[in-house]
């Protein structure tokens, strides 16, 4: 189970970074096309759903390796036992927020499917299709926040505490 | 239920999701989750997911990775110490010398970084040691470094605007061309407090050196410092000239970045991966975190909240100058525990209309609050670039802060000087549109 969580979250952050360099070839290609007078049909269109791909898959990824920025100056000097108060409890709000946000989000991916909508661009692609990435990058981030629940009721520390402190070095 | 109620409950319920560590794109998407139910809607799922959809697909916001990324993959080449070796040379003759190389060193590597934090520390990592050696003042270069890093925040390509663009809905390549004077004023006013601190205190600059630099050899460094400044020069060019959209040229940027590392041999799969690794985090961190601030926004327009403020600043008839200080003080004093990506993002939420109310150029004031951000980047308690540098030099953060107090002070004088000469911001752009 554990290597299969780890794969998963791995493979998600994988697709993600996929995303970002399929983005910049389909720009790239853009540009050249305009040069040599070709166009890249949709162009935008597609560029635009690659970028929610790589947003909503990195979401696990990001989670597991601190990489969501969050205010810790007031919990910092915090007990050991209040801190795994506060922790669970961020946690356990996340856990509802994001369920909520999953059930949603798939159910945005159905009814696209159900009505059958088109984009309405150039090319015309059923819009359930791209926003299926979306919706299973938020799956798995639902994963991985029970997955740190669960941690923490076994009192480990949860993945994303790790890497927090050098949080400040690399971000913003 | 009364609006002012409703008003007060969700800034106490946001300041404490933010405080106990919810992460900030939850806490945004909470608050705004919230404000719905209040207002009694429905369809809060339903608007979620419409929402959140548009907000990340913008094909605007497509720039953010792609220059993310161009900064990670230059972030890994040999560039700083190129910058380094190849500014030294150059800056010998002016009052200060090395401490310039700090200022102008953090302004090149802040571009193409685009990272305020990540750029002080690198460029600290390699200076600090060389001036400390060289016997300068090391409260002056860990004030230049301070002061400098923030740079990073408003010369363009910067990932601040692109957020400010994306939420307020202003063109990102005007708000890049309007950043580029803003940016260079800062720069001036750094080099020039520099040398005439220079000239003040000749007894905590290194007193020996004499020596003279050779035409040849400053030529010589010239050559280190090409790629990267055309590479900048490129990318900001082809906006300016109309060529290419942000995004393009952030596409062409990430090219132009791999192929410089491929040359220069620091490219290779590890690094190629991390850097990648690198953008995932980075831009999925602002993408979902501009995902929440767009529904919070769309949450607070249904209860009026912003329509309201810009009413009751109507009816104050409060100037535009006034409302700026008190907005001044607010950002510094929100700036003081959030990052400035979060402080963007929700004055966008809630304070845009009124500013619109007060008759302020969105565009104008784009550059204005990352100017503001800039200044509480280097504010105790929380400034990202003071923490930098206090586990960069091992000093307190209070001493830090104060070395960087000339550096806070001289970027008010900025904002002081965009309020009453606004043509900095505006005329680049203008120009631009005029051809």
């Amino acid at each position: 189970m554990r290597t299969f969580l780890d794969k998963l979250y791995l493979a998600s952050g994988f697709l993600s970074g996929s995303c970002i360099v399929l983005i910049t070839l389909i720009i790239t290609a853009q540009i050249v096309g305009r040069m040599f007078g070709f166009i890249i049909p949709s162009a935008e269109d597609f560029s635009g759903y690659a970028l929610a791909a790589a947003t909503f898959f990195g979401l696990a990824y990001t989670f597991r390796q601190g990489g969501h920025i969050r205010v810790t100056l007031v919990i910092q000097n915090w007990s050991r036992a209040s801190r795994y108060i506060q922790e669970l409890m961020v946690l356990l709000f996340g856990l509802a927020l994001v369920s909520f946000m999953t059930f949603y989000s798939a159910h945005m991916v159905w009814e696209s499917y159900i009505f059958e909508e088109v984009s309405s661009g150039y090319v015309s692609v059923p819009i359930w299709m791209p926003q299926v990435p979306v919706a299973l990058g938020i799956l798995v981030l639902n994963i991985a926040i029970l997955d740190d629940v669960i941690a923490m009721l076994r009192r480990r520390a949860p993945s994303y505490k790790a890497h927090e402190s050098e949080l400040h070095l690399e971000e913003v | 239920m009364d609006m002012t109620f409703i008003s007060i409950a969700l800034a106490v319920f946001m300041l404490l999701m933010l405080a106990l560590g919810v992460w900030v794109s939850l806490a945004l998407f909470g608050v705004g989750v919230l404000g719905l139910f209040l207002s009694g809607n429905d369809q809060i799922g339903l608007l979620f997911a419409t929402s959140t959809w548009g907000a990340s697909t913008s094909w605007s916001l497509t720039a953010l990775p792609l220059f993310i990324w161009m900064g990670e993959i230059l972030f890994r080449t040999r560039l700083s110490e190129d910058l380094f070796k190849g500014l030294s040379p150059w800056l010998s003759g002016l009052p200060g010398k090395l401490l310039h190389v700090n200022v102008l060193s953090c302004g090149i590597f802040a571009a193409v970084s685009g990272s305020s934090a990540a750029t002080a520390a690198t460029i600290g990592r390699m200076t600090l040691p060389e001036l400390k050696a060289q016997g300068y003042s090391d409260k002056m270069a860990v004030g230049t470094l301070a002061g400098s890093g923030t740079l990073g925040l408003l010369i363009p390509p910067s990932i601040i605007l692109i957020v400010y663009g994306v939420a307020a809905e202003v063109s990102i390549g005007r708000l890049f061309i309007a950043g580029a004077l803003p940016g260079l004023l800062l720069v001036s006013l750094f080099m020039g407090y520099t040398v005439f601190w220079a000239l003040l205190n000749k007894d905590e600059l290194p007193q020996h050196d004499k020596s003279h630099v050779s035409f040849a050899s400053k030529i010589k460094a010239l050559r280190l410092l090409l790629p990267i400044m055309g590479l900048i020069g490129f990318v900001l060019g082809s906006i300016y000239g109309g060529f290419t959209t942000p995004t393009e040229a952030a596409a062409l940027g990430v090219v132009g970045a791999l192929f410089l590392a491929g040359v220069t041999g620091s490219l290779n799969l590890s690094s190629f991966s991390e850097s990648l690794t690198g953008a995932v985090k980075s831009s999925c961190m602002i993408g979902m975190i501009l995902a929440g601030a767009h529904f919070l926004t769309l949450a607070m327009g249904f209860l009026g909240i912003p329509r309201a403020l810009a009413e009751w600043i109507g009816q104050m008839s409060l100037s535009p100058g006034l409302l700026l200080i008190y907005l001044t003080v607010l950002f510094v004093a929100l700036g003081c525990f959030l990052d400035g990506i979060s402080v963007v993002v929700l004055t966008v939420a809630v304070v845009l209309p009124m500013v619109q109310q007060a008759g302020i150029d969105l565009l104008w004031f784009g550059i204005y609050i990352v100017l503001v951000v800039e200044m509480s980047q280097i504010t105790p308690p929380v400034g990202f670039n003071l923490f930098v540098i206090q586990s960069l030099t091992g000093k307190d953060i209070l001493y830090v802060a104060r070395a960087a107090l000339p550096f806070f002070l001289l970027i008010l004088l900025a904002v002081v000087l965009i309020y009453l000469f606004p043509e900095i911001v505006t005329y680049l752009p203008m120009s631009m549109t005029q051809r």
